[in-house]
């Protein structure tokens, strides 16, 4: 159904699972519950069919039987001649017809078909039309034998046409001379019996029981005359086939079961008919309640495959967003998550590694602030081994020279100097006490240089407390003695300037007169990359950076020069709240 | 998607197993409406219209004047079947325009109209079951021809029951048309008793007493056959046709009164007739057949087939 490089949510794959389990055992199971039905309802139809059948036949058996009682009585009646007149027989037989609705009459011929006993006188036909007729001609040869017929139109009476059944048998009477002599018996039924035989066996709703003779051809069939307007077929070529037994087959579009079963003494068979929709009727309710049922456990085991899916799934959700929080960079929310086992163990173990990681950025946050202290520091303590070995020259220098004036206002100005480097080893310390270590460094700078330059240190009233971080004047002070002073014939001038800036900014401005800088060395010490030759610019990167590690990527240095014109250097930092200055320095 | 086929496989479920339940049994009501109530040609109509009704499970009400002329009787009582919003009429129309209206007003009202036997004049109804009426009349000259020998003149008097009927009308064209197509052989006259066995009985004594060369009668229908039978005695030498199967009749035949007897399978004509008005109802089209008809003799009159189509009346 899908692309097979999407991947499956696992409410999806549990419903399916779920429901794909659960609807094939459903299936399996209706499926073996309805075959099982369907053999059994199948079974109960075929037995309870050829039951019908079975007890129609024995009815039909026991009419048979008396109908052969009857003869049989007729039969010693007929050998009683010499002893009882032919009216007292007749009287007899005449009691025993009379007393049954279904006999019409019953008759004796001789064997050319004159009447030698009856039961009624009416006007009879003539003997040779009689001694013609089927059941006459069929019971003939030898003692005993018996024939029945189907329904036929009686011949026996002129005027009379009633459809009946006749039971012939051939049998010895006793004639006028008092000898043996060969007859036929003749009883005439008319069929109600058997076709209420027929019509009583209700097999299913439009079943019936038929019968046929041992030629396969209809003796009796509850639709006849629909047979003979050839508005029914009935399927006498299987039922000729199948001679005996249970078969079904299927006749004009219709299943049929057919019960075919011999009947005694008349050398018939009946035949059972039941259509396999009627009998299969109730298996039909069956799969209307089975279908309904069935489609109720699909819908609800949707249902329920969504429900548990649902159940499953929601707190590996639940986990999904909190980790895509997470992600994110929120590490604040709580990720714990409820539901089954495995999910909150899974949750539990995340959350460990959540605080694991957090813990680890704090350190890694604790670290950083270290390696950048560190850096401060040995940045610091760069400038001083250059600074400290040429003052302490000159002060030798000096020295050699006598100029103790001189040593002394050297050596205050160092001791300061270095007192503010030192500060109590904090890094933060004020404007005014930053700017003190500038104005002693120019000193002694001025005595080395032998007023080679002057210089003038403006702050802004209500300056002096702001924070800066300290040794940031410093180098680009000596940058500019060294880079641009030192070659310069006439005075020099080096001009410190402390104000504000808007917004929220301090700028401490160094200007100097000296030789200034071309273009391209300026960009030189202005991209800050660190190739440049040694040297020149070297401590002006060092500010920059300082600057930057400390207060950001905002703040730093602004250069201008020109040829023979000088340098303009501007250091910005942010103006913070004041600060209590060092006690030390202001002594 | 894979829902969608789940749903699709229940819905399918669920409809077959409602498809199961159709052709509920059909409870249409019918009237049957003959030309007369009485008569074995009727009588076997209304048995054939019986057996559909079981097998099928329709209401049946038999509707009919108590004499074939009455066709306004019949008139009426198609007025009735209209008021009382039956289904569908079987008719079979003693009048082959008379009737015209009231069948068209029947159908107008959706009732559904089977023809039985007898048509109308134009064919205003929704289906008709019938016998080769031409055919019959064809197969009784014929056989009647049998009788007579080659060239032997052969005059001979038609009986008819009811005049304005399509069923008469073809027998006694085919008759004339038959006869004319062989010499010396003509019909004396021809003419209808209305059903009625005394006009039939004087019809024949009129006709035989003013032409004494008449020597075949047909008679078209029972009642009039029983009148000719009257009129002609036990004994006599004219050849004797009649139409249906009452036991006076049989008698007749083996007797030798009567020649042949014509039979029509009316109970299937009123099986089928019923059967076409379910089948009209339920929207399905009736099978076009014609109903079977045989001509009986004495001599075949006991034999298997005709044993069953001559005593009908039999169960």
């Amino acid at each position: 159904m899908r692309k097979p490089d999407h991947p499956h949510s696992i409410k999806t794959i549990l419903t399916f699972a779920i429901a794909f389990v659960s609807l094939s055992v459903t299936l399996l199971i209706s499926a073996i519950l309805y075959s099982q039905f369907s053999s059994t309802i199948r079974e109960n139809a075929t037995v309870s069919t050829r039951e019908i059948v079975r007890q129609v036949n024995a009815n039909l058996n026991y009419y048979t039987n008396d109908i052969l009682t009857i003869a049989g009585y007729a039969r010693d009646l007929a050998k009683q001649t010499n002893e009882l007149s032919r009216t007292e027989i007749e009287k007899r037989l005449s009691s025993i017809v009379d007393s049954r609705q279904d006999i019409v009459c019953l008759l004796l011929f001789d064997l050319e078909g004159n009447v030698l006993l009856s039961t009624t006188d009416a006007p009879r036909r003539e003997a040779t039309e009689i001694a013609k007729q089927t059941w006459f001609t069929r019971a003939l040869g030898g003692e005993g034998n018996f024939y029945f017929t189907g329904p036929h139109v009686q011949q026996l009476f002129t005027s009379s046409y009633p459809w009946v059944i006749t039971y012939s048998q051939q049998i010895s009477y006793t004639n006028e001379e008092g000898e043996l002599s060969q007859g036929l018996l003749l009883i005439d039924m008319n069929f109600r019996t058997v076709s209420e035989l027929s019509q009583s066996a209700k097999l299913g709703a439009t079943g019936y029981v038929y019968f046929i003779d041992n030629n396969g051809k209809i003796v009796y069939h509850p639709y006849q005359q629909l047979i003979n307007s050839d508005l029914f077929n009935e399927d006498l070529d299987s039922a000729q086939e199948y001679i005996f037994g249970t078969f079904t087959n299927t006749f004009e579009g219709r299943q049929r079961l057919v019960i075919i079963d011999t009947v005694n003494n008349a050398r018939w068979r009946i035949v059972g008919v039941a259509f396999m929709d009627e009998l299969m009727a109730g298996l039909d309710q069956y799969t209307t309640i089975m279908l309904i049922v069935l489609g109720f456990c699909i819908v609800i085991t949707i249902v329920l495959a969504r429900m548990v899916s649902a159940y499953i799934s929601r707190p590996i959700r639940e986990l999904d967003r909190l980790m895509n929080s997470v992600e994110r960079g929120d590490f604040s929310a709580p990720p714990t998550v409820g539901g089954n086992q495995e999910v909150a163990a899974l949750s539990q173990t995340f959350a460990v590694m959540v605080k694991r990681i957090r813990q680890l950025m704090d350190d890694i946050v604790t670290s950083q602030e270290m390696k950048r202290k560190f850096e401060l520091d040995a940045l610091q303590a760069k400038i001083n081994p250059h600074f400290l070995y040429n003052t302490l020259d000159s002060v030798v220098w000096m020295a050699e020279q006598n100029d103790t004036e001189g040593v002394i206002r050297m050596i205050t100005a160092l001791a300061k100097l270095f007192r503010i480097s030192i500060s109590k080893g904090r890094d933060i310390i004020t404007l005014a006490e930053e700017l003190e270590h500038v104005r002693n460094y120019l000193i002694i700078q001025q005595i080395r240089y032998q007023d080679k330059f002057e210089f003038s240190i403006t702050l802004e009233e209500g300056m002096e407390n702001l924070p800066t971080i300290k040794l940031i004047i410093q180098p680009i002070v000596e940058n500019a003695i060294y880079h641009g002073i030192k070659y310069l014939q006439e005075m020099g001038h080096i001009d410190i300037k402390v104000f504000r800036r808007k917004p929220g900014a301090v700028v401490i401005e160094v200007r100097d007169n000296g030789v200034g800088m071309d273009e391209q060395k300026l960009a030189t010490i202005l991209s800050f990359d660190g190739q440049h030759p040694k040297g020149a610019g070297i401590g002006v990167r060092n500010v920059h950076q300082r600057i930057q590690l400390y207060y950001g990527s905002d703040y730093g240095l602004e250069l201008s020069s020109e040829l023979d014109v000088g340098t303009l250097v501007r250091l910005v930092i942010p103006e913070q709240s004041p600060i209590q200055p060092i006690k030390v320095v202001q002594s | 998607m894979k829902k969608g086929i789940l749903i699709l496989l229940l819905l399918s479920l669920l409809a077959g197993c409602s498809n199961k339940k159709s052709e509920a049994t059909t409870s249409y009501r019918i009237a049957v409406i003959t030309m007369m109530q009485g008569g074995e040609f009727w009588g076997s109509l209304k048995n054939g219209a019986r057996s559909a009704r079981s097998s099928t499970g329709a209401v049946l009400e038999f509707l009919a004047p108590v004499n074939e002329s009455d066709y306004e009787g019949q008139i009426s009582a198609v007025q009735r079947a209209i008021d009382q919003r039956f289904d569908a009429i079987v008719l079979s129309p003693s009048h082959y325009s008379r009737l015209e209206d009231v069948v068209a007003k029947a159908r107008s009202a959706g009732i559904k109209v089977v023809l039985a036997d007898t048509a109308l004049r134009n064919q205003t109804a929704d289906f008709l079951i019938t016998t080769d009426y031409r055919q019959i009349g064809k197969a009784m000259a014929e056989h009647a021809f049998t009788h007579f020998s080659e060239g032997e003149p052969i005059n001979a008097l038609v009986i008819g029951s009811m005049p304005n009927t399509t069923s008469m009308t073809n027998l006694v064209e085919s008759l004339v048309q038959t006869f004319s197509e062989r010499t010396n052989a003509r019909i004396v006259s021809a003419t209808y008793s209305f059903t009625n066995e005394t006009i039939a009985r004087e019809i024949t004594r009129n006709a035989l007493e003013s032409d004494p060369s008449i020597n075949l009668v047909f008679a078209l229908e029972e009642y009039t056959a029983h009148g000719v039978a009257n009129a002609l005695g036990d004994s006599s030498d004219i050849h004797f046709i009649a139409f249906g199967t009452t036991q006076f009749e049989i008698q007749l035949l083996e007797k030798g009164v009567i020649d042949a007897l014509v039979v029509v399978n009316s109970f299937n004509l009123g099986y089928r007739s019923v059967m076409a008005a379910i089948d009209l109802l339920n929207g399905n089209k009736p099978a076009q057949k014609l109903v079977d008809f045989d001509l009986v003799t004495k001599e075949s009159m006991f034999s298997e087939e005709h044993q069953r189509l001559l005593f009908q009346t039999f169960q």
